[in-house]
């Protein structure tokens, strides 16, 4: 509940303040994106198997967050940042699907 | 984040079904899509129930469970409101460069045109000094050398590609078929010969980059637009038999490409650039010798692909001028 709440507040906070996101930042603000998707459906789908646990969750988002955005990083210092960024794309969102219909299941049963 | 009973035993890992020894990577990844974090927790969490002294580390978890999702919030908030920050950089670099090349060109046809200008008034000033012998000489040079406008009755000629959709499969003209059409024309008896507003000067060049046609350096666009200034009627008699048109009237019934000539009384052809002057020096010495000996005025390379023998007739009938009026 408290996490709902939270996580739209957030959205809210991000579409109001209008922060002006740093240009060395801008590569990694989708992946982050997409990290950070990657952790709030595993919590969510671990909550619907009633296995949530706080510190795995919290552990996981920034690990991802962070993992993600270094593995582009360092890509782009390689000069191979795009075909990263696509690596870590596909594979979040393989989980991002699998998690999602996980939890479709557990909320429609089918 | 792996619990010692999460260890596989080296003895039971073969034979148990639920964790093979070395997962196929693609498999694991179709099949954990739950981070393993959670199962490990819960089988720790079940092996041993937490006691009452663990409550306030749960509560604590459970708050920055809670700020991590207000930052997860925040994080997809920016993504959605900095849309543009997403956008492909390569595709705003590209448009940039194009806005450039479109200021860069623009900025070229308003000088070129105010170097025309000046050129012209130039002229006329001294045609009103009524300066004579070398001044003379030179404006005749000039008028040789295509570099100033002219104006006259001749041949309009538009070619263009045949659409891409007809069974011909989609013709293309070549730099090669343009240069022998303006040979012809050269060999018929023209005087000056602009190709999409380029007029042809002595050391033009037709040639081709990619798709499209380069005129003297500069693109020339389909539909092209020759204009030659010259005898109309005598023009076409004597172009029909060149092979040039002739090539070009068969490209025009095989591949249903665009070829027509009219008759025009009225053409107005542009200056040449002309071309940057090459100074003579003696050897040995290190000042410029006479600076009216330019290259560019060399009436022997009239034709812009001078393989052609009918340059020598085009720079000969070039002299014929007098009724273009270049000094307006």
């Amino acid at each position: 509940m408290y996490a709902l709440l939270a996580l739209a507040a957030g959205v809210v906070i991000g579409l109001l303040v209008h922060p002006t996101v740093p240009e060395w930042l801008g590569p990694y603000l989708p992946i982050a994106v997409v990290a950070a998707l990657d952790a709030v459906f595993g919590g969510l789908r671990a909550r619907l198997d009633n296995i949530f646990d706080a510190k795995v969750f919290v552990v996981s988002f920034i690990a991802n967050v962070l993992v993600a955005a270094f593995i582009v990083f360092l890509g782009d210092q390689l000069g191979v940042g795009a075909q990263l960024s696509t690596a870590v794309v596909v594979v979040l969102g393989i989980r991002i699907f699998g998690n999602a219909a996980a939890i479709r299941r557990h909320i429609f049963k089918a | 984040m792996t619990s010692p009973e999460s260890k596989p035993d080296p003895v039971a890992a073969g034979t148990d079904p639920q964790r093979p020894p070395i997962p196929a990577l693609l498999a694991e990844m179709n099949r954990d899509h739950l981070d393993p974090g959670y199962a490990a927790a819960a089988r720790r969490k079940s092996a041993a129930p937490a006691p009452a002294p663990d409550a306030g580390g749960t509560r604590r978890s459970t708050v920055l469970a809670v700020v991590v999702l207000l930052v997860a919030g925040v994080l997809f908030g920016i993504s959605a409101v900095n849309r543009e920050t997403n956008a492909p950089r390569a595709e705003k670099a590209r448009t940039a460069l194009l806005e450039d090349v479109d200021r860069a060109q623009e900025r070229q046809s308003v000088l070129a045109g105010s170097a025309a200008a000046l050129a012209q008034e130039l002229r006329s000033t001294q045609a009103q000094l009524g300066a004579g012998g070398p001044l003379e000489t030179v404006s005749a040079l000039e008028n040789a050398g295509q570099i100033t406008p002219v104006t006259g009755p001749g041949l309009r000629i538009v070619i263009n590609e045949a659409p891409a959709d007809t069974a011909g499969g989609g013709g293309v003209i070549l730099d090669r078929d343009v240069q022998l059409l303006v040979n012809d024309l050269w060999a018929s008896g023209a005087e000056a010969i602009s190709i999409g507003g380029v007029r042809l000067q002595p050391r033009s060049a037709i040639r081709q980059a990619g798709g499209s046609i380069l005129v003297d350096n500069k693109p020339v666009f389909w539909p092209i637009t020759i204009d030659a200034i010259g005898d109309p009627t005598g023009m076409q008699v004597k172009s029909v038999g060149l092979p040039g048109f002739g090539r070009f009237s068969s490209f025009a019934q095989l591949y249903d490409i665009e070829f027509d000539v009219s008759t025009q009384q009225r053409l107005d052809l542009p200056g040449g650039s002309g071309g940057a002057l090459r100074y003579a020096r003696a050897p040995g010495s290190t000042t410029a010798a006479s600076s009216t000996a330019a290259s560019s005025t060399a009436p022997s390379a009239a034709a812009p692909s001078s393989t052609d023998p009918s340059a020598a007739a085009a720079s000969s009938a070039a002299s014929a001028w007098t009724r273009t009026a270049p000094t307006g």
